[in-house]
């Protein structure tokens, strides 16, 4: 059984008097262990496919169609408390601004530790915090127990991205989205955060939908790579085979606005 | 602490202002204490005297001076109409303005808060409409008019107390918190409308947010995520709000304590202001300036203990 198996998928907008359809047609599926890496400008579709695997769209005002197969159970068809039982447990997502998705006003610790306690409710405060600083030192952060006890202000934003990580990890989950989570960071931290996500995807065996407007990104992490376009799916397919042998018109002139680095 | 420091010295010089301003006022404003004593057929001799005798012909400065040294030292002067210590008046009504003045703010808050917070989880229903609809209606309704409404239903058609009954607090406790409850609950409900619709809009301001949506994908509730994560922030500027409500329901008690006929310090201002018992109005306008004083120095500590960006910009 696949992991993530999404089918005929897209959402259709109804803010509007006429409807709008902003996704459409959209089929991929990631394995156990594996990291998708899906590619496309904004409005592209690509963030809207993400928060609805997460279970995160609003509900009213849009529909969605086809189906997302999580662990061979439909997303878009469980009710609200089947879906917040995988959110934060199974399913986890970063996002790309780690200032603002952390809490201004909540230290670092209790928000690292949030999502044992909405589902590990028999683990003791002791536990919840050993399990907090455990996975902060695991996404790199050494002094953990200062960072514990910081607020977000006080981190600088490379941090601000692990601890997201680190809060995202909490639980174990089997499914890591990350919607642009390197580009509001500078160059060096970004290569510091992929390579955290390589290494938790192998230590882990965690899964992993990697969401960027970056190719070379894409290319770095991704072991497969989905290219979309105005809500329709363009090609999908291994990264090797995507970047040496593109078929599609779109995704050549997007490897050939990779800006290239003489030596 | 630095801070706390500057905050305190602030402090002292707005009080310093607000007791000459009142202390002035009485200079100004017509209307003679030892008239008033001793009535307008009095003798201009006899009220020289009195005056002399009250010490009413110093000159203003040195009658302002030596006062503020009195009060500085906790003697306030005597009533004139009472003739009790200013300072003990004050203390024997005090409790009761203060007690109703609380039991407000507890209404307010806990009323407020999960009143809001429901709204906002079912925002632009018809549950929140109505709501809307009602807030703002209760919102433009004096406290004093509902006071008598409250004693019209509560005391006349459910006979649940006896109008105009009062028992001191020194007497029974329990039964003074009871009669302070109708009050209480005329000034909160128009306090706790405005709150209801600041509250609301913060929250929704808030929810709009990012580490909202970060919150949702933890798998939290709709009522968790509002409690645990947007409350607190949508509260920042709530505390101010409060805080000058808290100086708004003293004032506002004044009136309320004659509809309800509660021998509170409202009561005392207002016989001694048509008294010109002028020691009893200076030492409750003082007393009302520091409660505003202190209240506004609570809010900042408390600002600063919800909002830590705040902490760090000293």
């Amino acid at each position: 059984m696949k992991l993530l198996e999404v089918v005929d998928f897209g959402i259709e907008f109804h803010d509007h008097d006429r409807p709008e359809q902003v996704v459409e047609g959209v089929n991929f599926s990631l394995e156990q262990g594996g990291i998708l890496g899906i590619v496309g400008e904004s409005g592209s579709g690509k963030s809207m496919t993400a928060l609805a695997i997460a279970g995160l769209l609003p509900r009213k005002k849009l529909k969605k169609e086809g189906h997302i197969y999580f662990e061979g159970k439909d997303v878009l068809r469980m009710d609200r408390t089947e879906l917040r039982e995988l959110q934060g447990d199974e399913i986890c997502m970063i996002f790309q601004e780690p200032q603002s998705c952390l809490n201004p006003v909540m230290r670092i610790g209790p928000q690292v530790e949030e999502a044992l306690r909405v589902h590990r409710k028999e683990m003791s405060a002791e536990e919840r915090r050993a399990r907090a600083l455990e996975r902060l030192r695991d996404v790199e952060l050494t002094d953990a127990e200062r960072v514990y006890d910081s607020y977000p202000h006080e981190l600088s934003g490379g941090m601000r991205q692990r601890v997201m990580i680190a809060a995202a990890m909490v639980g174990s989950p089997h499914l890591l989205i990350a919607d642009e989570p390197t580009t509001a960071l500078d160059v060096t931290v970004q290569a510091q955060i992929i390579q955290l996500l390589k290494r938790l995807n192998e230590d882990e065996k965690l899964a992993i939908l990697f969401i960027s407007h970056d190719l070379s990104l894409i290319r770095q992490i991704s072991h497969s790579v989905l290219v979309m376009q105005h809500g329709k799916l363009v090609e999908s397919g291994p990264v090797e085979r995507i970047f040496e042998d593109p078929q599609e018109e779109y995704t050549k002139n997007l490897i050939a606005a990779i800006p290239k680095v003489k030596l | 602490m630095k801070y706390f420091f500057r905050k305190l010295i602030s402090m002292l010089l707005t009080l310093l202002a607000v007791s000459f301003i009142v202390f002035a006022a009485f200079a100004v404003i017509p209307g003679d204490a030892a008239v008033s004593r001793l009535g307008s057929n009095a003798t201009e001799e006899s009220v020289a005297a009195l005056r002399a005798e009250m010490g009413l012909d110093r000159p203003f400065l040195e009658r302002y001076l030596s006062w503020l040294g009195d009060c500085v030292k906790g003697d306030f002067g005597t009533s004139i109409s009472y003739g009790m210590p200013v300072g003990q008046l004050i203390l024997d009504k005090l409790p009761i303005t203060l007690t109703m003045t609380v039991l407000s703010l507890i209404l307010t808050v806990g009323l407020s808060v999960p009143i809001a917070l429901l709204m906002c989880k079912y925002a632009r229903s018809r549950f929140d409409r109505s709501m809307y609809g009602l807030n703002q209606f209760v919102m433009s309704i004096p406290a004093f008019f509902l006071g008598i409404l409250l004693t019209w239903f509560f005391g006349m058609v459910l006979k649940w107390f006896r109008p105009g009954g009062y028992v001191s607090y020194k007497k029974d406790f329990g039964a003074f918190l009871g009669y302070l409850l109708l009050p209480a609950i005329a000034i909160a409900i128009p306090k706790c409308a405005m709150s209801v619709k600041l509250l609301r809009s913060a929250v929704l301001t808030e929810a709009d947010k990012e580490y909202v949506r970060t919150a949702y994908s933890r798998g939290m509730s709709t009522m968790e995520v509002l409690y645990r994560h947007v409350l607190k922030n949508a509260l920042i500027p709530l505390i101010t709000f409060w805080g000058m409500t808290v100086a708004d329901m003293i004032a506002g008690s004044i009136v309320v304590e004659q509809v309800f006929n509660i021998p509170g310090l409202g009561r005392i201002l207002l016989t001694s202001i048509s008294r010109r018992d002028y020691p009893v109005v200076e030492g409750i306008i003082l007393l009302i300036a520091v409660v505003v004083l202190l209240v506004n120095f609570l809010v900042d500590i408390l600002y600063r203990k919800v909002d830590p960006r705040l902490e760090d910009q000293g």
